[in-house]
């Protein structure tokens, strides 16, 4: 299995990613939760792409079903992923082993649970080594030696012999980046690589990635909660709510003309400096869609604060903006338009009466 | 290596005391002057023989120096008398020791052989038939100590059963069992393999089963929850084979109750061999000690006690090093202490 | 401590932490519908427990020593295998094998329930107090469950109950001892190293929680804190381990009885059975495996109530 996919004439030319009509589903004893749900979309060679959402919307399951690591009990997967043209959505583990760590890699959030703690640094980095490339051990240890240094580990020959526990957060999330890169993947995957680090160590990482990106010319799939972290380090933004994409562009073009309600309050949720570095977006009034009942119309409508009949009843298609092909969005009165307008006001002037009534009341 | 001799300490302290114990109990009611030695030397020994005996084995002074003798004497191989065996008690022991041992021995190897392959295949395929069906077996042989195992195996295995089929396979028998002897022969795996095996094998899957359930109960509950761990899913999505995850990544991280277990369980095994070795009429250090207790023979008592104790505390030192060496942020806490 | 994932009790499924993936199946099943194991657990065990207390008004279980007559109308050694008339036969002094381990049944659950009752009392006190406490006190206490767990159990058990029946008979004022008084003091000994140890380990993660510190920083009495904060608390533990260990003290006081240790001679217990049928076993091999039976199922049914306490109270007992 695994040579055929090898051996299998590669598209060089197109797109690296192309993802169509793609669902996850899980079957669960309350019923089938539909976590990703028909998302579309192509990434480049070497480009970047931040994914966006709130906790729940489907943007670590979408990165993991595109790597295809989501356990195979009870998962449905449905949909097309075309990865250098070939297809890759319905391989099953054992066809995918060949690519896991060689072609994509994924870093995953937490640095401290990530890294196996009873086995050596240099050992886990060199074991993909080994498997893919089919290095001797000593060789494989010369590599990642060599690894630890591109990411910027100082005394990088010494700490091959150490554990993970003798090293700090940020320390393990660049070795989990050299285990990433071991291999020279053409995809990877970072699932809120920065979360669980200091605000500090935060910049360094998302800046080494970007760096070994360019270095490397690898794609990069940037999963994350915060738009600011993807706003500096990203050449496209895709936003996710309820397992749907809802809005893509350009990262430039995103931040300019923003299209979706949602997009528009994940931005006015981004924590602030004087804010605590882990603040979470709970400034989004209300919780994420039950995806085993998801709304009728819009998924973000219940929550919307500009949500009008149609949002609730219709759903509304991903179409692009009419300024750019490339911006899409799905929403029947997006931020900008008369009906949003109509609606701030409206806000603003009900507002102005609970305060005048509040006022009223307290005299 | 601090902490190693730190635990060597007190685990000679445990010992200390729960041999101190055990001649303090066996020695209670024995009050009178001359008592002990009356109840060594059974019920018609004359008065000169007794004040001899009190006299040589110090048994008129209190605990602590008869203790001390006694210590003495283990040490320097001197282990008194058992008058009921009619011989002394280090040669008794000598003849006995290697039964147990190698009972236990055994039963900790195989239960570690059998469970770990099932607990791993278990937890790898969780839920499925295979886990369902051994997840039940080993519940069940969990609840089957050696007093209910014994007789079942003796059924099954050991007597020569033939059993007629119904209907039209009337013509048709199955006859199995008959395999092993009734009564175990003492013969040591350096005499006889093939014989030893015969004879040791009943007794040995007698004690075996329950133990390797135990295992396998506690690593695949541990194995469950590491291959939930991040680490484990990173190994995959490095391209490790589903084989080495399993084995290298997820195995090592999971050992920590089985090694707990096995600390605790020897004396359990100890307990099972007691009643197994009475079960198969194999005479080992079990029987030895019940019928010591039961005649009152003081010094076989204490001294195949101390043996025991011994072993215990022995394999639970060398549990408490494991973890060590399983796992090195213990290695690193310990070498900090 | 673990920590499962129970996904009835957590938010809509994935909208939870981005790294929970599916929880596991199947688990939360059991968790709602109490399962055939239990039932019958339940039911198995009620069905002993009554049969063996009212035994003596039963008419379909005969008294433990009352002579089975054979077919020829005589009684004589192992007439009957499992039959109408003996269900589950008679033994070498044709007695009713049946009715000879439904009474056997009032023994084991009798000493077992009394040796769990005393371990539970002993053993709660020593490991709240060392919980507690901590320091010397923690250490004295850790070195006696240590030393009642460096001695085999079941050495322990025989030496206790052969000396304590040597100096209840030599001594007056212990005169009220009896044989299954000694075997329920002796198994309750031992079944207090295990439950000093768990109450103890709870007891230090209880101790720094906020409602304890909020009671002791308000000044009340550490005797106040242990019996009002802390051991309400540990009910779920103890009662866990106390099902366990009484599946454990039952087998143990089977075996003390098969070694000849059981309670006084004419008492017939499983471990009795065994012991005395064993050798017939080829030719009357109900004598025997019923007993053997018997005391299999109670241990299996034990174990399966307290390894569901467990998983709904999620306590671990490596190897208790």
């Amino acid at each position: 299995m695994s040579t055929q996919i090898q051996a299998s004439a590669r598209d060089i030319d197109g797109p690296l990613l192309e993802l169509k009509d793609v669902t996850t589903h899980f079957k669960t004893p309350r019923g089938v939760v539909r976590a990703v749900d028909g998302v579309s979309f192509t990434l480049d060679r070497g480009k970047a792409l931040g994914i966006v959402g709130e906790s729940g919307s489907g943007k670590t399951i979408l990165s993991r079903s595109i790597m295809g690591l989501l356990p195979p009990r009870g998962t449905i997967r449905g949909g097309s992923i075309k990865f250098e043209g070939r297809e890759i959505g319905n391989l099953d583990r054992k066809a995918m082993r060949s690519v896991w760590g060689k072609e994509m890699a994924m870093i995953f959030q937490d640095p401290m649970t990530s890294l196996n703690p009873v086995m050596k640094i240099g050992r886990q980095i060199a074991e993909p080594l080994q498997i893919h490339l089919g290095m001797t051990k000593q060789n494989a240890l010369a590599t990642a030696e060599r690894l630890l240094q591109d990411v910027r580990i100082p005394e990088a020959k010494r700490r091959l012999e150490q554990y993970p526990h003798e090293m700090s957060g940020g320390m393990r999330q660049r070795v989990m980046i050299a285990i990433a890169l071991a291999c020279g993947p053409t995809a990877l995957f970072a699932d809120e690589p920065t979360t669980a680090l200091d605000v500090t160590v935060q910049a360094q990482i998302l800046d080494l990635l970007g760096e070994q990106r360019r270095d490397r010319n690898m794609s990069l799939v940037l999963v994350t909660h915060d738009l600011g972290v993807v706003a500096g380090h990203t050449d496209e933004i895709a936003v996710m709510y309820g397992g749907k994409l809802v809005e893509k562009a350009s990262t430039k073009g995103l931040f300019a003309n923003m299209k979706m309600p949602y997009t528009e309050a994940l931005l006015n949720s981004i924590p602030k400096l004087e804010d605590r570095s882990h603040t979470r977006l709970s400034a989004i009034a209300g919780r994420p869609p039950d995806l085993v009942n998801p709304p009728k119309g819009c998924r973000f409508a219940p929550r919307c604060p500009y949500a009008a009949e149609k949002c609730i009843n219709e759903e509304p298609p991903l179409i692009a903006t009419a300024e750019d092909p490339n911006h899409l969005y799905a929403c029947w009165y997006p931020v900008g338009s008369e009906a949003y307008h109509e609606a701030k006001v409206r806000i603003a002037a009900s507002k102005h009466a609970t305060d005048a009534l509040a006022a009223a009341g307290g005299n | 290596m601090r902490y190693a001799l730190q635990k060597f300490g007190q685990f000679a302290i445990v010992f200390f005391i729960v041999t101190f114990v055990v001649m303090v109990l066996m020695r209670l009611g024995l009050n009178a002057p001359g008592d002990p030695a009356r109840t060594l030397l059974g019920g018609t020994a004359d008065q000169a023989l007794i004040d001899a005996t009190t006299a040589k084995y110090r048994l008129d002074s209190n605990y602590f120096t008869q203790y001390f003798f006694w210590l003495k004497g283990m040490v320097t191989g001197d282990m008194g008398f058992s008058v009921p065996n009619s011989q002394p008690v280090s040669s008794l022991i000598s003849g006995r020791v290697m039964t147990t041992l190698l009972l236990g021995f055994y039963a900790i190897v195989w239960g570690l052989i059998i469970s770990v392959p099932f607990a791993v295949r278990q937890a790898y395929k969780r839920d499925s038939w295979f886990d369902k069906i051994g997840s039940g077996a080993s519940f069940a042989f969990v609840s089957a100590p050696a007093i209910v195992l014994a007789p079942i195996v003796t059924l099954v295995l050991i007597k020569e059963n033939t059993i007629g089929l119904p209907g039209p396979l009337s013509d048709y028998q199955i006859t199995f069992g008959g395999w092993f002897p009734r009564v175990g022969d003492k013969v040591y795996p350096w005499q006889d393999l093939g014989e030893h095996f015969r004879n040791f094998f009943v007794p040995t899957l007698v004690l075996t089963l329950p133990i390797a359930a135990v295992f396998s109960r506690l690593l695949r509950g541990d194995m469950v929850m590491t291959l939930q761990a991040d680490f484990v899913t990173l190994a995959s999505a490095k391209g490790v084979s589903p084989r080495r995850v399993l084995w290298v990544h997820a195995l090592r991280n999971s050992l920590f109750s089985l090694l707990t277990s096995v600390g605790l369980q020897i004396g359990g095994i100890v307990g099972g061999a007691i009643v197994a070795e009475q079960f198969f009429d194999l005479d080992g250090m079990g029987t030895m000690l019940v019928s010591a207790i039961l005649s009152k023979d003081l010094f076989t008592v204490q001294s195949a006690a101390a043996i025991l104790v011994a072993s215990v505390v022995f394999v639970n030192l060398i549990v408490d090093l494991m973890y060590g060496v399983l796992d090195p942020r213990i290695r690193h806490a310990r070498a900090l202490a | 401590m673990t920590t499962t994932i129970d996904p009835s009790t957590t938010t809509p499924e994935p909208a939870a932490p981005a790294t929970a993936l599916p929880a596991p199946r199947g688990k939360q099943r059991k968790l709602k519908w109490p399962g055939f194991g239990l039932v019958s657990a339940v039911v198995f065990l009620g069905g002993l427990t009554l049969m063996a207390i009212f035994a003596d008004y039963l008419s379909f279980i005969p008294y433990p020593d009352a002579l089975i007559p054979g077919p020829d109308g005589r009684p004589g050694r192992y007439e009957w295998g499992p039959s109408w008339t003996a269900w589950f036969g008679t033994d070498g002094v044709s007695n009713d094998v049946f009715s000879k381990t439904i009474y056997g049944a009032r023994t084991s659950l009798q000493v077992g329930v009394f040796a769990t009752v005393f371990g539970i009392v002993v053993g709660g006190v020593l490991g709240v107090i060392a919980g507690y406490f901590r320091g010397w006190v923690d250490r004295v206490v850790m070195i006696i469950t240590d030393c009642l767990l460096a001695l085999p159990a079941l050495l322990l058990a025989i030496i206790l109950v052969n000396r304590l029946s040597d100096l209840a008979e030599d001594t007056s004022w212990l005169g009220w001892l009896s044989r299954k008084w000694t075997i329920v003091f002796t198994l309750g000994i031992l079944a207090t190293a295990p439950l000093a140890r768990i109450v103890r380990a709870q007891t230090l993660s209880l101790r720094e929680r906020e409602f304890v510190l909020a009671a002791r920083s308000l000044g009340a009495k550490p005797g106040r804190v242990m019996f009002r904060e802390i051991l309400p608390n540990l009910i779920p533990a103890i009662l866990t381990v106390a099902f366990t260990g009484l599946s454990i003290l039952i087998a143990a006081e089977g075996a003390l009885a098969f070694l000849g240790l059981g309670v006084e001679v004419g008492t017939p217990t499983w471990g009795k059975l065994i012991d005395e049928n064993r050798n017939k076993i080829d030719e009357f091999w109900w004598a025997t495996i019923f007993p053997c039976m018997m005391l299999f199922l109670t241990v299996l049914s034990f174990n399966i109530i307290g390894d569901r306490l467990g998983r709904r109270f999620d306590i671990r007992q490596a190897g208790v």
